[in-house]
């Protein structure tokens, strides 16, 4: 935890974080989702300093493995750390020659031998942050797990609503786009529900899992009919290789049908909250005026992301350190 | 060779009818007398030089060795995941005395000569008999058909390319109608291969796994086809593995026109469901078709009840722990099943009182056994029979611990489990094998 040190800096977590890892938003209960949320509020204060430091993770070796391309993610990770005076090694790796190569669960043991607190591993498997927070006893953080979860975007999301707009509970959150391959979309569901927010997706069929109405999520396939029905629209990137495979027809349809603009923003309730977790296909699912326009949150969401990441580091370090 | 007695046990012979209490005589390899035997019976055989070793079978079932249809044994090709002998020794531990392996090998089990090596490895490992599945086509590639009448005629038991004929619609029928001419079943694997790619069961669990889902109806299509090529060739289908609801609602609808069509379930199919896959993206789970969902173990349960699915089997399917350890979604299919088969049996179906013994029973003897076309020596213990038989303690409680396992891949979600009912003896062809001295650590 941040000490005396830099000034004044975040107390101690009110409750206790027992995780050595984060791996997803939906293992996390109520308190420990607003554990994190807390905790970012201080680290939020530092980024605001000229001098953007905590000695939180002084001697700490945090490394980003990703085996998918990223450049926000993994710059966001690596600059939390370091403001945390974390050493910070950043290691990317071709998916497809790992293949041939070395197991996920052998590098990983090897560069747990170099000394490694903290791995960030963002990666094309579901499950693979959990493969290897059982091999090694280092901290874990998923950074994005194929279609399965990308908590620390659903965490940043979550702190940037509520900044906005103070308690989540009843209030309405759509979102928008290719669902089943989301992993961005899953950790939302979940620390949303947990919030006691209502949720509910919007986008082709054949772009959302049906089974998410179990989970009490609200499924619309026409978005003109809920815009006014809606607190916060979070729009996601949509990707040109489902059109390959036959899931929509293409990007002009996918813009008529469900592209954010200035049109549609007049239709929605005038303090909406226009979301992305980015990268940004301008144009296609988001005009471009709406994606700098005065609804627009996004870049807040890129600023949050560090503190939030911060505030994730610091407690599962804290974690595996037992304190 | 040793005679055996094997006295007041409870045998249960579903092909006979028997359930009650009654001693066994084996000798010369065969079965000799069921019954309340009295000393002038075995007599014959106290005089010869090896004698007779006497069992008492007080407080344990006796039942026909298990005859499970389908094993991969991974020879020839991948004999470092699992051989012919070690398959073969896996089901002794496992009650089973007879075991159909498939013909997926590397070369595929296409030629006579292929069939002839399978029979002399399992000669030569002299333990449970393997029997050989041959594929429906040349080099298992899903074209040409391969020599079906010489491959009978060198002693395969049934056919089947696995995956490869379904993806061809044409192939699958004529192997159909030309296997047919020899009374061999067509065992098809059953799952679409354009809908079937993904990693676990398609719903609720993949959908938050973030793991592309494989849907019942992939299952459903390919049954139900094959059940339309059964009625068309009148050729024997086999279902290898049912899991899903409508699957097994099309072979009902079949059975009830009367073609010929068998269906085969595996424990774990009965045991697991897709819920347990998500919680831990643990690779031993990782099988095809996947587990499904609570409502399909329920309609698997009532399809066993029912007599719609009329066989179970193990789907023994070696893998290295070296690709086990990958991530969920590249990870091979498969888990090893030759010691579980039946204690998983007796444990979720037979105890529970979901399913009457005999005919639990019956699914792992006398039902594959007709199936293979062996029932006239094996699969019972009809007088005459192969002296093949299990010896279960039905209340021994134990748990499944990876040293126990045999195989050379351990790669079962049952370790750690806890079952009811344990193979004590198995007797193959005469040869006892005492199967509860290696696992004793695990009791």
């Amino acid at each position: 935890m941040p000490t005396q040190a830099s000034g004044e800096t975040p107390a101690a977590p009110p409750i206790a974080w027992r995780r050595k890892d984060l791996l997803g938003l939906e293992e996390l209960t109520r308190e420990e989702i607003l554990t994190v949320l807390d905790q970012a509020s201080g680290f939020k204060e530092i980024s605001t300093r000229s001098i953007k430091k905590a000695p939180t993770l002084r001697g700490k070796v945090v490394l980003t493995l990703f085996y998918e391309p990223s450049t926000r993610t993994r710059a966001s990770f690596s600059l939390a750390a370091q403001r945390l005076s974390a050493d910070v090694q950043e290691l990317d790796l071709d998916a497809s020659s790992a293949k041939k190569g070395e197991t996920l669960v052998d590098t990983a043991r090897n560069l747990r031998a170099m000394g490694v607190d903290v791995f960030v591993i963002r990666h094309q498997q579901a499950g693979a942050p959990a493969l290897l927070a059982r091999s090694v006893d280092s901290s874990v953080i998923n950074a994005g797990d194929g279609t399965h979860e990308h908590p620390t975007q659903g965490l940043l999301d979550l702190f940037t609503m509520r900044e906005k707009l103070g308690n989540l509970k009843g209030r309405k959150v759509a979102l928008v786009g290719d669902i089943t391959h989301s992993r961005v979309a899953r950790s939302n569901i979940w620390g949303l529900l947990k919030l006691g927010a209502e949720v509910g997706v919007v986008g082709p069929k054949t772009l959302i899992p049906g089974a998410l109405k179990e989970l009490g999520v609200r499924i619309h396939y026409h978005l003109d009919e809920v815009l006014g029905h809606y607190d916060v629209f979070n729009i996601l990137r949509i990707q040109l290789e489902r059109q390959g495979a036959g899931l929509f027809p293409g990007m002009r349809e996918y813009n008529l049908h469900y592209g954010i603009d200035e049109r549609r923003l007049a239709r929605m309730k005038p303090d909406v909250l226009i979301m992305h977790p980015g990268p940004i296909n301008r144009g296609v699912e988001i005009s471009h005026g709406v994606a700098d326009g005065r609804n627009s949150v996004i870049l807040e969401q890129v600023s949050n992301g560090v503190a939030v990441r911060m505030a994730v580091l610091a407690l599962v370090q804290s974690a595996r350190e037992g304190k | 060779m040793q005679a055996i007695l094997i006295k007041g046990g409870r045998v249960i012979d579903p092909a006979n009818g028997l359930d009650a209490t009654a001693d066994v005589l084996l000798a010369d390899g065969k079965v000799k007398a069921v019954g309340a035997l009295r000393e002038s019976d075995v007599k014959p055989w106290m005089g010869k030089a090896a004698g007779v070793e006497v069992l008492n079978a007080k407080g344990l079932w006796v039942m026909p060795g298990l005859v499970d249809l389908r094993a991969h044994l991974g020879e020839p090709g991948n004999e470092s995941a699992e051989t012919i002998a070690g398959g073969a020794l896996a089901a002794i531990h496992g009650g089973i005395t007879t075991l159909a392996c498939m013909p997926d090998t590397d070369p595929p089990i296409d030629t006579e000569a292929q069939v002839q090596f399978v029979l002399a490895r399992s000669r030569l490992a002299d333990m449970a008999e393997v029997l050989p599945v041959a594929a429906l086509t040349k080099r298992r590639e899903g074209r040409e058909l391969a020599e079906l009448g010489q491959l009978v005629a060198a002693g395969a038991v049934a056919f089947s390319d696995e995956m490869r004929a379904t993806d061809s619609p044409s192939t699958l029928l004529k192997g159909m109608a030309y296997a047919s001419m020899f009374d061999r079943p067509v065992i098809e694997f059953a799952q679409d291969p354009n809908l079937a790619g993904g990693a676990m069961n398609a719903g609720y669990e993949a959908t938050l796994a973030g793991l592309p889902g494989i849907p019942a109806l992939a299952e459903e299509l390919a049954v139900a086809r094959a059940c339309m090529f059964a009625r068309e060739t009148g050729c024997h289908y086999h279902a290898a593995k049912l899991t899903t609801r409508n699957a097994i609602r099309a072979v009902k609808r079949a059975r009830k026109l009367r073609v010929k069509v068998s269906a085969a379930t595996c424990p774990h199919y009965f045991a697991l469901t897709d819920a347990e896959v998500r919680r831990r993206y643990d690779t031993a789970y990782k099988v095809f078709p996947p587990l499904r969902t609570k409502d399909d173990v329920a309609w698997i349960r009532r399809g066993l009840r029912e007599g719609i699915i009329d066989c179970i089997s193990s789907d023994h399917t070696p893998v290295p722990p070296e690709l086990k350890e990958l991530e969920f979604g590249r990870a091979p299919f498969g888990i090893v099943g030759l010691q579980t088969l039946l204690p998983v049996t007796l444990t979720e179906l037979v105890h529970g009182g979901e399913l009457p013994l005999a005919q639990a029973v019956a699914a792992m003897t006398v039902n594959p056994a007709r199936l293979l076309r062996v029932a006239g020596r094996k699969g019972s213990l009809t007088v005459g029979h192969d002296a093949d038989v299990a010896l279960v303690d039905p209340q021994e409680t134990w748990t499944l611990e990876e040293a126990g396992l045999v195989s050379r891949c351990r790669n079962t979600p049952f370790i750690g489990m806890k079952f009811k009912g344990r193979v004590k003896f198995t007797i193959a062809r005469g040869r006892l094998f005492d199967v509860s001295v290696p696992q004793a650590a695990g009791a």
